[in-house]
């Protein structure tokens, strides 16, 4: 199984000690599968947990995808905060002193490989994957220390609009080029399987280093979500963030993000149906799911694990709020009034 | 969404195609000869200013002087020759008669861009007051920073007179140290034309979307062979009201001329009546003269010199010009001091009378005038070959931004120069534009996305109109001349707000960018 695992795997989780992978990510390869072989009575899933539905609802909204005037403008305006909550996170695990030095060390390198789980337009991947440095050797390091930027996501339309709009800024298409950055049209339960054909001559050439699994907008897109955060989790490198964005499930969410941001324009921001309200997951239940995955994740065929797979997990978490007229603002404390970013590390 | 009414949409059809004047015969047959050159990849840049203006080379050097931005491949086009600006030097005595006020935020912002100290600091002269009072009242108002400063710190200065060469020449020295990686400087180079740029489909990017810039030498035996074309990701329109990146970004403009005429001059002051107190005090002095068509202003330079700028009708202006030295002198200084109708006699006298001299004139209609304060030291000279003049106008494009391209300075907006703001502006656009860059580079953003202009753009546009708007309307209220509701309440205004310190130094803080 040619696994793209070590390297690119991480949906949105960052992880930050380059030098320290075990055995199980040795960046040789092709890498023996080392991913646990499941039996159906194990916590498995046989199912995608992407869900039909919304798939076909953000296929529709495509050919505005990028328009920053269009229905996805308020996801466009999210984005420099989800570079500012990345870039915490990695200030969290990085030693204490200097955010962001002058010359390239080893806490500065660009040396972080990015996964975008359920990449869509590729509005988050585009934008990573400009972050990475043309040059390693002269270009100055960027808050994000990204090295490549693999995005996958299960719509066809979606990946061919995200591939088009890269072709038009020529330091992605020249990152797409040279395999640094990849979109693939597969579901994350295939890039886990191996099976995903596209991927190994791809990851190829990707250089050596550490993965940095990111998870952002619409986590309300996984319908098996227990599953898929162990999913997730277990693409991450040890020391890996998984990152993502969602929307809590409180009254004063109710009232914010269906009853005004879907109202009729001129009060709403997003199309109806964007959001759907069951789906949304509060902080608290993020965090045990998350405690959970990490377990799952840490299963082999023979043995289930124990409390031991959370030693060195960190968890981060921040409320956003949308100011009309201003924009998103990061605001501690208010996740539970509606959007909020979460960041789960993986231990070494 | 409220700001898209103001904003177009990104069709790639609002990027049309500029051709300069002077080219549009030529460049049809230049560009079938090279065809083969067209199809090939232009060189992509970052940022490509047009203009090498204070505007543009201010863009240039914080770009480069900002560790995020600094790496950036950076081009600039400029029609004169950047050498010259680059050596230019006058004697110590003399003074350019281009010369521009430079608010506190600005001079803060050419120290933050560590351009402060490239410029020749002899040349520039500080003043710490600023008299103005209306020639038909005799209304005044006196703006300086003493109800903020105590007695005992010295006064803050109000604004820094400089010229405009040495602030090029600062810029452009500034840049020089910065090193010429990732640096293009086309001097004495002219934009030929803007186009869209292709889809280079296997070959490479699809440049659909980028402006191309095909840029041409001026020297009169280049031909189209010369040509060069780049690629912006951001083309920054720093090329003045007639901006040829504004043209190509199909971005229209308001405005109005105002059918006036600013005369410059460099002048030698005489000794003051009474000398200034504390010694390095310094005063800029404006009188607002309603029967003449605007004010008349004095800005201090060093070593006893001044600058002049008096805006007036364009019949006024030509008959200043005509005028031999002493006896514009002698309309100068009667300027400061006479009646609006002394003024209007001697700005109908014959041009060369024996008998009646202008210096006479003021003299004998001086004894009949009551003395005033504060009214500045008598001109006493002019710099040969600095008297000089300059239509009056009101721009505003309707918007600064398009998908990858921006405007600043007087491509974006031309204002009325009562207040000296307008450089200002500029500079306050530069500095706006490198901190948006600045921001989208650390988070990700195409620099010259609309997400990430609109956040220049809406910084800089409420700002600007709210200045241009003021200037405009004082323009209005002080060209009426005689007494009556307006002068009245004008008048009234003036004395209210020297009175009331809270409401003139929130003024003045508008004034100065604060």
């Amino acid at each position: 199984m040619a696994s793209l695992r070590p390297r690119s795997l991480a949906l949105r989780a960052l992880r930050t000690a380059p030098t320290s992978s075990g055995p199980l990510y040795r960046h040789t390869s092709p890498l023996p599968s080392l991913l646990p072989q499941r039996s159906p009575n194990n916590r498995s899933h046989s199912t995608s947990s992407v869900s039909a539905d919304e798939v076909s609802h953000f296929s529709k909204l495509a050919s505005s995808w990028w328009d920053p005037m269009g229905p996805s403008r308020i996801l466009h305006l999210m984005n420099p905060l989800r570079h500012e909550f990345i870039a915490s996170c990695l200030a969290d695990s990085a030693p204490a002193g200097s955010p962001l030095p002058q010359f390239s060390t080893p806490e500065t390198a660009a040396n972080l490989d990015y996964l975008d789980i359920g990449c869509g337009g590729g509005i988050f991947a585009e934008s990573l994957a400009r972050t990475i440095p043309l040059d390693r050797a002269t270009s100055a390091p960027t808050p994000t220390r990204a090295a490549s930027m693999t995005a996958i996501d299960p719509t066809t339309t979606l990946i061919q609009i995200a591939r088009d709009h890269a072709r038009m800024d020529p330091t992605v298409e020249a990152h797409m080029r040279s395999g640094r950055f990849q979109y693939l049209n597969t579901t994350l339960e295939d890039v886990l399987a191996g099976s995903t054909p596209a991927s190994a001559s791809a990851s190829a050439s990707a250089p050596a280093s550490s993965s940095s699994p990111t998870g952002h907008q619409q986590f309300d897109m996984v319908t098996l979500f227990e599953a898929f955060l162990a999913n997730c989790l277990r693409a991450l490198k040890p020391g890996g963030w998984l990152i993502g964005s969602t929307i809590s499930r409180t009254f004063p969410s109710w009232i914010l993000n269906q009853v005004i941001a879907e109202a009729p324009w001129p009060i709403g921001v997003v199309p109806r149906g964007t959001h759907e309200w069951s789906k949304f997951v509060n902080p608290s239940e993020l965090y045990s799911w998350a405690q959970e995955g990490l377990m799952r994740a840490a299963d082999t065929n023979v043995t289930r694990a124990g409390p031991s797979a959370l030693d060195g997990m960190r968890w981060k978490c921040v409320g956003t709020i949308y100011v009309p007229g201003l924009g998103w603002k990061i605001v501690p404390g208010s996740e539970d009034w509606g959007n909020y970013f979460w960041a789960v590390k993986k231990g070494i | 969404m409220p700001k898209s009414n103001t904003m177009r949409s990104i069709s790639r059809a609002a990027l049309r195609p500029y051709i300069c004047h002077s080219c549009r015969n030529g460049v049809g047959a230049g560009r079938r000869r090279f065809a083969t050159n067209s199809s090939q990849t232009p060189e992509i840049y970052d940022v490509v200013c047009v203009g090498g203006g204070p505007a543009g080379l201010g863009l240039l050097a914080a770009l480069r002087a900002s560790p995020v931005t600094s790496k950036l491949k950076v081009a600039l086009v400029e029609s004169q020759d950047l050498r010259k600006a680059r050596s230019w030097n006058l004697d110590s005595a003399q003074f350019s008669n281009r010369v521009s006020s430079l608010t506190p935020s600005t001079v803060e912002f050419l120290r933050k861009i560590k351009a402060w100290e490239h410029l020749d600091v002899d040349r520039v002269q500080e003043y710490q007051d600023m008299q103005v009072w209306d020639g038909e009242t005799g209304s005044r108002i006196s703006f300086d920073w003493s109800t903020e400063t105590s007695p005992f710190e010295d006064m803050r200065t109000v604004a820094t007179m400089t010229e405009n060469a040495n602030l090029v020449r600062g810029l452009l020295s500034r840049i020089e140290a910065s090193g010429d990686e990732n640096l293009t400087l086309f001097s004495n180079t002219t934009v030929a034309s803007i186009e869209n740029g292709s889809d280079l489909q296997s070959e490479g990017p699809d440049l659909s979307a980028w402006p191309i810039i095909s840029v041409a030498p001026t020297a009169p035996g280049a031909q189209a062979q010369s040509q060069t074309r780049i690629a912006a990701r951001l083309l920054v329109g720093a090329d003045g009201i007639n901006s040829p990146v504004r043209s190509f970004a199909d971005i229209s403009t308001q405005g109005w001329d105002y059918n006036r005429h600013g005369i410059v001059a460099t002048l030698a002051l005489g000794d003051p009546d009474k000398p200034s107190f504390p010694a390095n005090m310094r005063t800029a002095y404006q009188r607002f003269l309603p029967a003449l068509g605007g004010p008349i202003a004095l800005l201090p330079l060093p070593n006893n010199h001044a600058t002049l700028v008096w805006s007036t009708t364009p019949e006024n202006a030509a008959y200043l010009k005509s005028l031999s030295t002493p006896a514009f002198l002698a309309m100068v200084n009667a300027a400061f001091r006479l009646s609006m109708t002394d003024l209007t006699y001697m700005m109908g006298m014959e041009r060369s009378s024996d008998q009646f001299s202008h210096e006479d004139e003021l003299i004998w209609r001086l004894q009949h005038t009551p003395k005033q304060s504060q009214i500045p030291p008598s001109a006493i000279g002019v710099q040969e070959g600095t008297v000089a003049s300059f239509p009056l106008r009101f721009r505003h494009a309707s918007q600064y931004i398009s998908p990858r391209v921006a405007l600043v300075g007087d491509a974006a907006h031309v204002i009325h120069p009562l207040a000296g703001q307008g450089l200002n502006l500029g500079m306050a656009d530069v500095a706006a534009l490198s901190r948006t860059i600045e921001y989208a580079v650390s988070h990700g953003m195409d620099i010259g996305d609309l997400l990430t202009l609109e956040r220049y753009s809406s910084e800089r546009y409420l700002p600007n109109a709210k200045i241009g708007g003021a200037c405009d309307l004082l323009h209005k209220m002080y060209t009426i001349p005689g007494q009556g509701p307006i002068t009245w309440a004008r008048s009234l205004g003036l004395d209210v707000i020297d009175r009331l310190p809270f409401v003139k130094s929130f003024l003045m803080k508008n004034a100065e960018g604060y």
